[in-house]
């Protein structure tokens, strides 16, 4: 099949949309299929073989966050020459109804067009004050994934449709492979030492970091060589300054960490907490954690509770509670087979989210599409004719 | 000459008024076949599925799931939603083992017409409001189609039970 993915955020920034398109793009390609993923990006910007450039991307505040995105006469007679030169079976569009690539390429393109719904955000503000272009741009779409199931719940509550629920992938592969930091996880045995982890930005009150930091105060204390590992965007004094003085040893901070050393920080602890207090839509994090092998101990949040097959995956606790986080933590680190038993149970719910078995499901979706639409993707004239 | 700005501003109200009408009739005219399209294969997924189910309840299940998948392969367009309905009853109450062939087609067939059903559905909402709009209806645009109807089933996906030992 041939196959053109539009993603809307340029590559030179990472991204949950940048690294799913990526991913998405390399199982497919492994499949057996030719894939084009168009997106913008510097003229000089090394790129994947796959990737084709529309065009410098421009920073623009959206949503409430920076998004570098390319809009424009130049970027539409960029994206209509890549649609009529791939000579695709389907057009794949993620984001549509954000201002961008992806938009212009709906509004281009006829025929079998699947679009991914990411975010769970409602309709923009932009889009709000004109209803009949976004009415235009979902009446071109034939079949429509979500990520997730608020982001599902959002297209059906919102927009008037459904959506085929198809949860993000993970490259499991990238997971297992990697060696840990030197002198990672260190010693772990009944009654003292272990090593904890937490990733994401720790200042942002729903990831829920007080409440881990809460519990290892508290643990630290009867625990020797316990220890806390962190990484994320943010300043490392908002990490170390409510920390007591003399357990900020045992907290080492890597900062923001790139995809590669994030497989491996994750394989560097014993147990990866997930203290999230609420708005997490799937729960990226722990499908990653469970493919580095490592236990997680998350909160009972719908989402967590989901990945984690209701708990047989993982520890679940009271969100918000770090007595009973704590007690959680002390549980796993003295009990070793219990570990062990989550672990395995683990590797194969992640085995449900790896990229291959993801992209498959993905490809039926583009069968219905085909089947439902006549003949290939073709470049039409903007606002056309029907 | 005040004469001629009226008859170029009505010149110009005229072509815009008639672009957007083609422009119309051209969007309720794509909306409308795309719906039909998506019945046709609906409707090719729901055979597909039958079929699937018979072959299995020939071997092994019995004859309840055969009489259903004979009923829904036979259903008249007034019976046919119960029919599927009551297949997708029956294929639930049976054990299926995704590592045999025939159970992995009903099961695959199931996916596959989920999907379908979700397409159809979504392109009817859009060809439906189209046709509805007052404009639409006045001039009569899209007559030669009939009115695009849902075909209202429960989700017909089957879900196999995944076989994780206990934590």
């Amino acid at each position: 099949m041939r196959i053109g993915i539009v993603c809307p955020y340029s590559f030179d920034v990472p991204g949950g949309v940048q690294n799913h398109v990526m991913d998405l793009a390399e199982a497919l390609i492994g499949l057996g299929h030719e894939v084009s993923v168009l997106a913008p990006a510097d003229e000089d910007a090394p790129l994947p073989p796959y990737v084709v450039s529309a065009g410098r991307a421009v920073p623009l505040p959206y949503n409430g966050s920076v998004a570098r995105i390319a809009f424009g006469p130049v970027s539409t007679a960029r994206v209509r020459r890549w649609i009529t030169r791939g000579d695709f079976d389907v057009l794949h569009v993620h984001e549509p109804l954000t201002l961008s690539l992806s938009m212009v390429a709906v509004l281009c393109a006829r025929g079998p067009v699947v679009a991914t719904f990411h975010t769970a955000m409602t309709r923009s503000r932009v889009l709000a004050a004109a209803q009949g272009v976004l009415q235009i741009v979902l009446e071109r779409i034939t079949a429509r994934i979500a990520v997730s199931a608020l982001a599902r719940k959002v297209q059906v509550e919102h927009m008037d449709g459904g959506a085929v629920e198809i949860p993000n992938g993970v490259a499991v592969a990238k997971f297992t492979g990697t060696q840990p930091l030197p002198d990672w996880p260190g010693e772990c045995a009944p009654g003292r030492g272990g090593t904890l982890g937490f990733l994401g930005r720790f200042t942002e009150a729903r990831k829920g970091f007080p409440v881990l930091r809460d519990a290892f105060v508290a643990l630290a204390r009867e625990r020797p060589g316990l220890r806390l590992l962190v990484a994320g965007p943010g300043d490392p004094d908002d990490l170390y300054d409510p920390l007591p003085a003399d357990l900020r040893d045992r907290v080492t901070f890597l900062g923001l960490v790139s995809e590669e050393d994030k497989a491996r920080m994750l394989r560097s602890v014993h147990l990866y907490v997930a203290p999230n207090t609420g708005g997490e839509s799937f729960g990226m994090i722990l499908t990653e954690a469970l493919a580095a092998g490592t236990t997680v101990v998350a909160s009972d949040l719908d989402a967590f509770r989901r990945v984690l097959d209701g708990g047989r995956a993982g520890r679940l606790f009271r969100t918000g509670d770090p007595a009973a986080l704590r007690s959680a933590l002390v549980e796993l680190l003295d009990d070793p087979a219990h570990r062990a038993a989550l672990t395995a149970c683990g590797d194969q719910v992640v085995a449900n989210f790896d990229w291959p078995v993801v992209a498959r499901r993905v490809l039926e979706v583009y069968a219905a599409a085909i089947e439902a639409t006549d003949g290939r993707v073709i470049d039409q004239e903007w606002v056309g004719l029907g | 000459m005040p004469g001629m700005w009226w008859v170029v501003s009505a010149t110009l109200a005229v072509a815009l008024v008639a672009a957007y009408l083609v422009w119309t009739a051209g969007r309720v005219e794509r909306l409308q076949s795309r719906a039909e399209l998506a019945a046709r294969a609906l409707d090719a997924h729901l055979l597909r599925r039958a079929a699937a189910a018979a072959v299995l309840a020939e071997r092994r299940y019995g004859v309840e799931l055969y009489a259903a998948a004979r009923i829904a392969l036979d259903a008249g367009p007034e019976e046919r939603e119960a029919a599927e309905n009551d297949l997708t009853r029956q294929l639930r109450t049976v054990r299926l083992d995704p590592s045999d062939p025939e159970c992995e087609a009903v099961i695959a067939a199931s996916r596959r017409l989920a999907l379908a059903r979700q397409v159809h559905t979504d392109l009817v909402r859009d060809a439906r409001s189209a046709r509805s709009r007052p404009l639409v209806r006045l001039l009569r645009m899209g007559r030669r189609h009939a009115w695009p109807r849902y075909f209202d089933i429960d989700d017909p996906t089957l879900t196999v039970p995944v076989d994780v030992p206990a934590g």
